[in-house]
């Protein structure tokens, strides 16, 4: 299976933007945001969507990464309770996210059912893109079926 | 009250709370009050397998191969596996459906304790495979006072529960004189019994049968007993699904929305919990000595399960809002995860019923505050 999927051409120019999405979240933003990055992102060459198979999926440059035409992933801070600082942008979950990025995980199942990789949501807004079957509190998500809405801080 | 098995009375379902209400009458699912037990039925239906579709032709050679003391962690492990399974086969049903009183809660009992017996139909598959006569294994079941000593630990609150709920099912609250003998039976001292049941249930699906699976992951990780560690592995998957049901009826009745008085029983109970989390793990790591009392095996030795013990512990008695015993952190069978984790088993979504592919199973309900974010 190839790790990139085509999409066709008017896709590319469709007027909506990511970015506009994030900073129609910017209300959710909260107060421990990302350095802007320091070099310029490399212009992007062709509309083809990255979708993540093995690696790391937070440094998809290891494998050709090529976006949607003037469009990045808006990049979350992520800050662990511990104290490590972490960014959300490729991953297809947090779960892939916080494992590429060498942070060691309680995971089981991947698909929601299990609830090893349960985590507290300090602070910040999250998005579930699968429904959870494991016991829930409050404020509580699984890590394999979450991604960001805003920064976000969680204690594992 | 007696058992019906129709229940005439008319009622309101979402008035009902889990246990010890109204006898269910129509099993429908169009009311709901725990959605969950539905989402868990058909996840458990959409995990269907047989053990026949898993070749063990290699596992026969591989066990004739194996050192004296690999076989008595094998053979004992799977003696164990196959104990725990003959009790969850049957007694989910025994003791909860005469009490029950939801029927999605039911259902989900019922294809919980059905999964089971296929995991029992698999271990006499297994023990064909690997031995010419299978009960030279299953008759020491019963005899050997290793496992015979896990039996009563395992079933204690099982049978407690079951034998004061006949009581009350036949003749209700108040003291009864049955045979000479006087019995009280309250439902309050019921309800306690059944909560210690579920605490007790769902340490035996989430702690000891997770070190059951690190033993048959411990041999497949040597390219040993493969066959086994796929079947095991189905087995794990369901597991995790019946230990998720499990915490949902406990915390269920926990935060009392159910039935408020289970709940002050939730809370007076708390010390039981850990004592019966702990002397889990204590037998558990008995266990292990006795697992590995002629040697260890590459991998995996006494002191090795003993820690994963802890662990599995701590992991399961925090997903239930206590605090961990013994504070082990960090995994030290990291490998296992591999094989607990259901993105390696294969099955392909034409084959199989993934619960993502179901008709209907889109959400086609849209409401203006789902477009409240979107801008022209």
């Amino acid at each position: 299976m190839s790790a990139h999927k085509s999409y066709p051409a008017e896709l590319a120019s469709e007027p909506f933007c990511l970015e506009q999405a994030k900073s129609a979240n910017d209300h959710l933003n909260t107060g421990f945001e990302l350095e802007p990055p320091s070099t310029p992102a490399p212009l992007p060459q062709q509309g083809e969507l990255y979708l993540p198979e093995s690696g790391n999926p937070e440094q998809p440059e290891t494998t050709p990464q090529l976006e949607l035409n003037g469009m990045s992933k808006p990049a979350y801070a992520i800050n662990l309770a511990s104290g490590e600082q972490l960014t959300f942008q490729h991953a297809n979950t947090l779960l892939e996210s916080l494992e590429g990025q060498g942070v060691d995980v309680q995971f089981q199942c991947r698909g929601g059912y299990c609830g090893s990789c349960r985590a507290r949501v300090l602070d910040g807004d999250t998005h579930q893109v699968n429904e959870p079957l494991a016991w829930l509190n409050d404020d509580e998500i699984l890590l394999c079926c979450s991604i960001p809405r805003s920064d976000l801080k969680l204690k594992l | 009250m007696p058992y019906t098995t129709f229940n005439r009375a008319e009622f309101d379902t979402f008035s009902q709370p889990m246990f010890f209400g109204e006898h269910v009458n129509v099993a429908r699912y169009d009311q709901q009050k725990h959605k969950i037990f539905e989402n868990l039925i058909e996840k458990q239906l959409s995990f269907f397998w047989r053990p026949e579709e898993v070749d063990l032709t290699n596992d026969r050679k591989d066990y004739l191969d194996l050192p004296d003391h690999e076989k008595h962690i094998f053979v004992s492990n799977l003696k164990y596996q196959t104990l725990l399974d003959s009790v969850q086969g049957r007694s989910p049903n025994v003791a909860l459906l005469p009490v029950v009183s939801l029927p999605e809660l039911e259902t989900w009992i019922e294809t919980w304790s059905f999964s089971e017996t296929i995991h029992s139909r698999s271990y006499t598959h297994i023990v064909r495979n690997i031995v010419p006569n299978p009960a030279s294994i299953f008759d020491d079941i019963t005899r050997n006072e290793f496992i015979t000593r896990r039996a009563v630990s395992v079933t204690r609150y099982y049978d407690d529960f079951i034998s004061l709920c006949n009581f009350y099912t036949q003749l209700g609250e108040g003291a009864h004189t049955v045979n000479g003998q006087t019995i009280t039976v309250s439902l309050r001292e019921l309800k306690r019994k059944m909560y210690r049941m579920l605490v007790s249930v769902n340490v035996l699906e989430a702690i000891r049968f997770y070190v059951s699976f690190a033993c048959s992951f411990a041999f497949a990780e040597r390219a040993k007993m493969e066959g086994n560690a796929k079947i095991i592995k189905l087995i794990a998957r369901d597991e995790a699904l019946h230990l998720t049901g499990t915490q949902h009826m406990l915390q269920i009745i926990a935060r009392g929305n159910d039935d408020p008085e289970f709940a002050e029983i939730a809370q007076e109970c708390r010390a039981d919990v850990i004592a019966i989390f702990q002397e889990a793990a204590d037998q558990e790591k008995e266990w292990a000595e006795y697992l590995f009392k002629d040697g260890s095996m590459i991998g995996l030795n006494k002191d090795i399960l003993c820690q994963y013990v802890e662990y599995i512990t701590d992991q399961r008695i925090t997903a239930l809002g206590f605090d961990p015993i013994f504070d082990v952190r960090s995994n030290p069978l990291p490998w296992i995860n591999s094989w607990l984790n259901s993105d390696n088993v294969q099955v392909a979504p034409q084959e199989s019923e993934i619960s993502s592919y179901l008709v209907g199973a889109i959400d086609s309900e849209i409401d203006t505050s789902d477009l409240g974010d979107f801008d022209l």
